[in-house]
């Protein structure tokens, strides 16, 4: 039975495995006030049964005036008077801006995330959507808004929320600390698809970021062949580009994601589906059933052929 | 009701008073400061802000702390000589209030002494 609920404590969403100091702090207290309620709660426990239970004589000293003094007053006291600097501390060194930190923006959308990465040095500006990419060992500075309803970004393994409220630009600090696949979510009820609005964050190493970046910076590739060739054709054709960019195409849109690399990332739907061409076709025909309320149309009336197509050029686009 | 009974009032209420004045102008101030864009202005060397909420702090507590000690003296006085019912619970209610509200107006001053103003 344990195993459920113990299942739960650790992996790619979870504050009880942290991957970032401040997350370490969060967790730290978390443990702290848990433990220590639970024994507050046993001890308190104990006295009210022996209270109930044991022969008057014995349970006299109870009802003491020095018993309620220093049980019922200085005791809560005396823990209320530790706990409140222990977090009153712990939550001023929570989430403070380290200097050269790594700038992302981060915009909330109804129910996908906007991310940017703005230019720094010779690294050229571009955006990417439902995916955060990060170096391992370097501040991050992501500045967070929303675009339509507030919504709140939360990492769980690398700290606590932070809201995204339109016209108000908030900041999350915070450091990765080892390689690996986390996952965000939105943690502030935004409309019905609240639920499925995700996204994966990415720790790579310094090498493998700059690398990922220059990558991401490029513009799309041509298609390799004719059946991608037509999958562009077919999106050029209907209407796609109107609400999605595809750097290095005709394809402007700033209304959706970005699609220039749509391939490389790890899910589609804002964390919903693997990345493959079979969850793009799906995507695609049937949207309006998978996620209602989404802003794209679903394009139901493509045949199989041209499905596979246009979702073939979608995941061609590393 | 009579004078004595309106001073031992006032002193079981004063704690609280005192509390409820630190409470209303550091809310009030720290509100004030900081939306007028007077988070890093100083005064005597530390921010206004906090030299605010520290100063408030320690004039309340000094208030808390004298009628604590003045209603201390008054539940010793009634130990030791015969009075009602109504005069003791009174004594002890005030050396009571007067204690808690020494120790929520503290609680109260630290987090402006430990967190960034206007953060």
């Amino acid at each position: 039975m344990w195993a459920v609920p113990v299942a739960g404590c650790s992996g790619v969403q979870s504050a009880l495995d942290p991957a970032g100091g401040d997350a370490w702090d969060l967790y730290w207290l978390t443990i702290v006030m848990t433990v220590g309620a639970t024994l507050i709660f046993i001890l308190v426990t104990a006295l009210l049964l022996y209270a109930i239970f044991s022969p008057p004589e014995r349970r006299a000293w109870l009802g003491t005036r020095r018993t309620i003094i220093y049980g019922g007053l200085a005791f809560p006291i005396v823990i209320l008077s530790l706990l409140l600097p222990y977090g009153l501390i712990g939550m001023r060194d929570v989430d403070v801006p380290q200097s050269g930190a790594l700038q992302i923006e981060a915009i909330g959308e109804q129910y996908w995330w906007r991310v940017r990465y703005p230019a720094e040095g010779e690294q050229a500006d571009f955006s990417t959507a439902n995916e955060l990419v990060v170096p391992i060992g370097r501040p991050i500075t992501v500045s967070v808004t929303a675009a339509d309803v507030i919504h709140s970004f939360w990492i769980p393994n690398f700290g606590g929320k932070i809201d995204m409220i339109p016209g108000r630009i908030n900041r999350f600090n915070f450091t990765a600390e080892r390689p690996g696949v986390y996952r965000g979510v939105c943690a502030e009820f935004c409309g019905a698809q609240h639920a499925r609005m995700a996204f994966d964050v990415v720790a790579l190493e310094p090498a493998e970021f700059d690398a990922w970046r220059r990558m991401q910076a490029q513009p799309a590739q041509e298609p390799a062949i004719p059946l991608l060739a037509r999958g562009r054709d077919l999106f050029r054709a209907g209407g796609c580009g109107s609400c999605h960019v595809v750097r290095g195409t005709e394809a402007d849109g700033q209304f959706g994601p970005d699609l220039t690399h749509v391939g490389s990332r790890r899910t589609i739907g804002a964390g919903q589906f693997p990345n493959n061409i079979g969850t793009l076709a799906g995507w695609i025909a049937n949207v309006q059933h998978i996620k209602p309320g989404a802003k794209m149309p679903s394009y139901g009336s493509l045949t199989g052929e041209d499905l596979r197509a246009m979702a073939g050029y979608l995941e061609s686009l590393k | 009701m009579t004078g004595r009974r309106t001073g031992q009032v006032l002193l079981t209420l004063g704690g609280m008073i005192a509390w409820a004045v630190q409470f209303t102008i550091i809310y009030a101030a720290t509100s004030t400061l900081c939306g007028r864009g007077w988070a890093d202005a100083t005064l005597l060397g530390i921010g206004v802000v906090q030299f605010t909420i520290l100063s408030t702090t320690l004039v309340t507590l000094a208030a808390a702390a004298i009628l604590l000690v003045v209603s201390l003296r008054a539940e010793r006085q009634g130990r030791h000589q015969p009075v009602s019912a109504t005069d003791s619970f009174l004594c002890q209610t005030s050396v009571l209030i007067n204690g808690l509200s020494l120790i929520v107006i503290l609680w109260h001053g630290i987090p402006g002494i430990i967190l960034p103003a206007c953060a």
